[in-house]
């Protein structure tokens, strides 16, 4: 195998960094920037942004000179599943209600492993949204409904 | 001053029988829901703060308070250690070689740690709160907006020291998180900025959520790679009790720890949020083994979560003395005595007084209270581990969608926290660190606002930072600390590069 | 397991019950009102006393919910769009008339998106100082104000704070542009008062009452058309000089848009038998502020208000020229 005579990694960390900078650039200078001695909601942020993009660049220069490993696998059903978690949570929790939202977030998470069955995905669900019922709607009052209006 | 008499009324108050249960009480429900993955101090706090007015006794009802805002201090410095997921930017820190030492087998070890120099240094700082609380009190009214802002630029210089990697990373990482910390309503002009049209993300991007979504989500999904080919194993675990060599490296860093934290933490204006920071970046210094650092040093779990409990404590200084809070708990903690009819005010200790030393006393009490109710419950945490990984984390994501949530009611935090977990896994990959990230964040807002009040009171004279004497002591002390981590790499790159050229 | 079938049981029952709430069984289940700021801060603490003593005379509970953010836009935006069954309420306070100038991309049309309970409070507000401040009284601290316009400050606890709102409206008064110092917070913004870091700060009374009778601060009138039973050494506003400043951080109890009359009749009964709950009284007057009279206590009232306070707002909003978005 051919051993590459850069550091793929850190290329993309660099271009990932100049990016960053150049979008939080863009954004500070929707607000006003200000002067030296009293400065604006821009000008910390843009300053900020610039120092970033220098950054970027350093490890993106010292990146073409270095030898490095590749990214590595990545966790694609994993991203897919966990990441939209959260996301369900907040889409259902004041349609189907507290119980419904935990039940569907639980049941969500679960498919992002490989290791879990569909049955027993549904206990845990089920058990979590007993559980979580059981300790933050009755026992601690939260404020959330239970039984959200698309049920009713 | 009738030190003693007042530590006696103090005691006397808090250990009767009904304080010391609601003492009790409140230390385990704090532990039971801060100890929930996801469910920070704060949103402990929160979610309890109701339950507190049913108490019809202010000072009961203050003291359970108290307890819990230790119990879910310490709850969130046991997520950290077990599964990654601090609760709080304090705990932040104790995540790094925490987590690292329960993946080396060492999670009881480092749970006895943190609850060790978590008492040492909660007995230590309320010692110091009943002894020296009104002449702290004066000190901490000296700091203006500049000395705020020189002491967040030692801050960001000591923040160097938490990478375990490349330093260039490091400081890109703690950039980047300056300018999320920057990002929502300007306090300065009240604009909105770099928030893409987005005022549903509220007046800040949520702390909460971005520790869960760059630490735990981005853990669980580290954890998912390769799930076919390879097991997801914890490595045995080895002793739950620290040695008497473990006993004798923790000293040092809990004194350590503990003077830093009880100095930080009276700064009114969350200076304690540097306690735990500086303290690991401390330690690594001193340390005789550095490259530890990062792998599961017994320090960097001893020093910061130390400097963290004594900042939690001394925060109660500027409360009790000037009834005002240091940080969003106390802000809770002063709604709750509003609600029992106590209006916190600079004579709470003159009006109060059984009030007063009874929290104090109540401090104390709390903390070994919790020293003995989480000894041994460590061996029950650390039974989690072995619950498989697959179970666990359907677990973490229902809880810290819970907890996130229940902060604000805004379905926007749980969107930020799905973002950053995305991020903070795609900069894993990139193999930077997220502490960091944290720390910028936490700093960011402070040093801007601080920086930009502190020229509106100068009049746009910007030396004002070095003809202020604590400013100016702070600045050299930045200096002092940039010559004191550069110059030793410094020299050996210069070494090395004459070594080339020989 | 039993667990699971309990949760499957109660989500049945849910099902089963009686669909939409009709307003002569009303309350039937409990209610939500919404604080649009953070637990533990005043306007907490005055709806969850309202609040207990509401649910003793609706036989519901009535709970809080905290919708922090963006000047308590967020949490009004998320009443505006609620169900209006009379199941989610808002409890806002002077900011609800303030951000219809301040913010110029409001999601919800202040005037046309809720249904009105009553007035619940109104807090009055001290002009107060660091301690060693020279002036005696207001009308020193006036001409002091004027002679030293480039270097004397004012706090404030971040746009749209009520210390904002009055420090505008004091500037505004002495026809005398200060320096503003904007702080994230009340916290932070009296610490540097007491520091002696800032000059004057205008700010409620359940914020400054005990650092005056500390004497850690100065004050030099009060905002209210009375002088006040715990400060009783503090001339008003009127008194001390200032003829018309007045400002109150009133606070009044809303409903979505489209709640049944009798609904919001029914609230604003139960609002006033809670405002006249002795407990009610006893705390809010430790915090220096009083419940509103019966007759402010109603939906006519609140509306008339909030016309009459956007009103008044909105030329020194814009006069000021900051805007929160």
């Amino acid at each position: 195998m051919k051993q590459a005579t850069f550091d793929p990694t850190n290329i993309i960390c660099g271009a990932f960094f100049i990016l960053v900078g150049a979008v939080f650039a863009w954004q500070s200078l929707e607000v006003e920037l200000g002067s030296w001695l009293r400065i604006g909601p821009g000008g910390m942020p843009l300053a900020l942004s610039l120092l970033l993009i220098l950054l970027g660049l350093i490890i993106l220069l010292a990146a073409l000179r270095e030898v490095g490993e590749p990214v590595g696998a990545i966790a694609w059903r994993g991203i897919v599943f966990i990441t939209l978690a959260p996301i369900i949570f907040g889409f259902t929790v004041r349609g189907l209600g507290f119980v419904g939202a935990v039940f569907i977030t639980a049941l969500f998470a679960s498919f992002a492993s490989l290791r879990m069955t569909p049955l027993r995905a549904l206990l845990l669900s089920a058990a979590l949204a007993a559980f979580s019922t059981a300790v933050f709607s009755y026992g601690l009052g939260l404020p959330f409904e239970r039984i959200g209006p698309w049920l009713r | 001053m009738d030190l003693l008499g007042n530590l006696a009324l103090g005691f006397a108050t808090a250990s009767t029988l009904a304080n010391v249960g609601f003492c009790l009480i409140g230390v385990l429900l704090g532990t039971l829901i801060g100890v929930l993955p996801g469910i920070g101090a704060t949103a402990t706090i929160a979610m309890l703060l109701p339950i507190t007015f049913q108490i019809g006794d202010p000072v009961s009802s203050l003291i359970m308070l108290a307890g819990i805002y230790y119990g879910a201090q310490y709850g969130g410095s046991t997520t950290a250690i077990l599964i990654n997921m601090p609760g709080e930017s304090s705990s932040a820190v104790t995540a790094i070689d925490g987590y690292q030492m329960a993946r080396n087998g060492r999670a009881g070890v480092a749970l006895a740690t943190a609850a060790i120099g978590s008492f040492v240094a909660g007995t230590i700082a309320t010692v110091l709160i009943a002894l020296f609380a009104p002449p702290l009190t004066t000190i901490a009214l000296k700091f203006g907006s500049a000395e705020y802002c020189s002491l967040m630029v030692v801050g960001l210089v000591m923040s160097v020291a938490l990478a375990h990697g490349s330093v260039v990373k490091a400081i890109a990482m703690v950039v980047l998180g300056l300018l999320l910390g920057l990002v929502g309503q300007d306090v300065i002009s009240g604009a909105s900025r770099l928030n893409f049209g987005l005022i549903q993300l509220g007046d800040q991007l949520n702390f909460v959520a971005i520790a869960v979504g760059l630490f735990g989500i981005a853990e669980i999904l580290r954890n998912l790679e390769d799930e076919r080919t390879r097991e997801v194993l914890m490595a045995r675990v080895t002793g739950l009790m620290p040695t008497r060599e473990d006993f004798r490296r923790m000293a040092a860093p809990i004194l350590r720890g503990t003077a830093l934290g009880s100095a930080l933490g009276i700064l009114p204006g969350n200076g304690a949020v540097l306690a735990a920071f500086a303290s690991y970046s401390i330690e690594k210094r001193v340390s005789d083994r550095p490259e530890e650092f990062g792998r599961g040093a017994l320090a960097g779990v001893a020093g910061p979560e130390s400097a963290n409990n004594a900042g939690a404590q001394t925060s109660f200084i500027p409360m009790l003395t000037l009834g005002i809070p240091a940080n969003p708990v106390m802000a809770l903690m002063i709604g709750a005595m509003i609600i029992q009819g106590i209006v916190p005010g600079p004579n709470v200790a003159a009006e109060n007084p059984a009030l007063f030393w009874g929290l104090i006393a109540s401090m104390w009490i709390g903390n070994l209270l919790l020293i003995i109710l989480n000894l041994p419950l460590i061996g029950l945490w650390v039974k989690l581990l072995k619950v498989p990984y697959y179970v666990l984390f359907p677990i973490i994501m229902a809880f810290c969608s819970i907890g996130v949530y229940s902060v604000n009611s805004n379905v926007w935090d749980l969107y930020v926290v799905a973002f950053f977990g995305l991020l903070g896994y795609f900069l894993l990959k990139l193999r930077c660190e997220p502490a960091p990230l944290l720390l910028g964040f936490v700093l960011g807002p402070l040093l801007e606002e601080n920086l930009r009040r502190a020229m509106i009171l100068s009049r746009g004279d910007p030396t004002t930072f070095v003809t202020r004497p604590i400013s100016a002591g702070l600045l050299l002390l930045a200096v002092a600390v940039l010559v004191v981590v550069f110059l030793p790499s410094v020299r050996r790159k210069r070494e090395e590069v004459f070594v080339e050229e020989e | 397991m039993k667990s699971l079938l309990a949760s499957i049981a109660l989500a049945g029952a849910a099902f089963a019950l009686p669909h939409a709430a009709s307003a002569q069984t009303y309350p039937e289940r409990t209610i939500t009102v919404v604080v649009p700021f953070a637990a533990g801060g005043p306007t907490d603490t005055v709806t969850r006393l309202v609040a207990e003593s509401m649910s003793k005379d609706l036989g519901q509970q009535v709970i809080v919910e905290n919708v922090g953010g963006a000047g308590g836009t967020l949490g009004a935006g998320r009443v505006a769009q609620a169900d209006p069954d009379g199941y989610t309420l808002l409890l806002h306070h002077i900011g609800m008339s303030t951000s219809a100038t301040l913010y110029r991309k409001l999601p919800y049309d202040t005037l046309n998106a809720f249904e009105y309970i009553g007035l619940v409070t109104d807090v009055p507000m001290t002009i107060v100082a660091r301690k060693d401040l020279e002036p005696t009284d207001l009308k020193g601290l006036i001409e002091y104000a004027k002679a030293n316009a480039d270097t004397v400050t004012v706090a404030n606890a971040g746009i749209g704070a009520a210390s904002h709102l009055c420090g505008m409206m004091f500037m505004s008064a002495i026809e005398t542009p200060l320096v503003t110092v904007p702080y994230k917070g009340t916290g932070p913004a009296m610490t540097d008062l007491l520091g002696g870091q800032v000059d004057i700060m205008c700010d409620q009374t359940t914020n400054t009452t005990k650092q005056i009778q500390g004497g850690t601060i100065k004050a030099y009138a009060v905002t209210s058309p009375a002088r006040l039973d715990v400060l009783p050494d503090v001339p008003t506003a009127e008194e001390a000089g200032l003829p018309g400043f007045q400002v109150g951080i009133w606070h009044g109890l809303y409903a979505p848009k489209g709640t049944p009359a009798e609904i919001t009749e029914r609230l604003s009964k139960s609002l006033q038998v809670a405002l006249k709950d002795p407990n009610v009284v006893a705390r809010f007057a430790e915090l220096g502020t009083a419940p509103s009279p019966e007759a402010d206590a109603t939906p006519a009232a609140l509306k008339a208000k909030l016309e009459a306070e956007i009103a008044r707002w909105k030329p020194v909003i814009e006069a000021a020229g900051q805007y929160a978005d």
